[in-house]
């Protein structure tokens, strides 16, 4: 089992020292993570759920809980899992950004690939980064190799930014070996994620 | 939000300027990215070459160079 000490951290942290901690487990295990507030459970515990790994969790001491995330088939009870901090989760908004072309806006192509480089590096600058940012059509192509936008795009997903590239885009561009950064996704996750989302950023 | 570092910041007149000097500093291999000029030094919208503060002298003569010698260097943490 592996331990992290998450203990003053500030969000996204936790969940970061986790997944690095779950990616080290190629065969498996236990991932046991200590914060010291309940929306870092509830965050554990959701990155646990989108995941599929089984997740529990207990408050050990005043300011000091354990969750425990198994990587494997097992199933957590929703007891385990469910467990809720609705005003605190209602004040996080789910942001999307939607990056469906190389260019923002109409007009010169010249220009709007620069702008759209630039609203990147003006992304990575926000005190409050997107949950997800979606790529498809020709948008696709700035996830993958020659992208200038790749040194932003790794530095967001470090941060706990999810990044998702269309798989039908990817290979209609004939870019399916050339994806840099994030993951392949298909149309129905791309249109939970829009239909889910609180806010839909498209520059 | 990322880290912010002292940089070098070129800031242009024209955004044609920039999207000019652009071209000439990555054709010439020379370090540095374009990025929306930063609120520190106006609150107008713009663009900007960001690198790193030693690199002012090599993006100085290349500007000179491309005739854009009147632009101005900030250095600031972005």
């Amino acid at each position: 089992m592996l331990e992290v000490n998450a203990m003053g951290d500030a969000c996204p942290m936790p969940v970061i020292k986790t997944m690095n901690a779950l990616k080290t487990l190629e065969q498996g295990g236990t991932v046991e993570t200590r914060v010291d507030n309940e929306i870092a459970v509830q965050n554990l515990l959701k990155m646990a759920r989108e995941k599929g790994h089984a997740a529990q969790w207990e408050q050990v001491a005043q300011g000091e809980y354990r969750v425990v995330i198994t990587t494997g088939p097992q199933e957590s009870t929703p007891q385990q899992t469910e467990a809720t901090c609705p005003t605190q989760q209602k004040s996080r908004k789910n942001t999307v950004v939607v990056i469906a072309s190389d260019r923002m806006g109409e007009g010169s192509e010249e220009l709007g690939k620069t702008l759209l480089k630039g609203f990147f590096y003006a992304l990575t600058q926000q005190e409050t980064l997107p949950d997800t940012i979606l790529f498809y059509n020709k948008g696709a192509q700035m996830s993958c190799q020659g992208s200038p936008a790749l040194e932003d795009l790794r530095g967001l997903q470090e941060q706990g930014v999810e990044l998702l590239t269309c798989g039908t885009c990817l290979n209609y561009y004939g870019l399916s070996d050339r994806l840099a950064v994030g993951e392949v996704t298909n149309m129905y996750v791309i249109c939970e994620k829009m239909t889910h989302a609180d806010t839909v950023v498209k520059p | 939000m990322r880290k912010k570092e002292l940089s070098l910041i070129v800031a242009f007149d024209e955004t044609a300027q920039a999207m000019g000097a652009e071209r000439c500093f990555q054709d010439r291999g020379l370090p540095g990215r374009l990025i929306p000029i930063p609120r520190e030094i106006t609150a107008g919208c713009g663009l900007a070459w960001k690198a790193a503060p030693q690199d002012q002298q090599c993006l100085k003569e290349a500007l000179e160079a491309l005739s854009l010698g009147n632009c101005r260097f900030y250095v600031l943490e972005v």
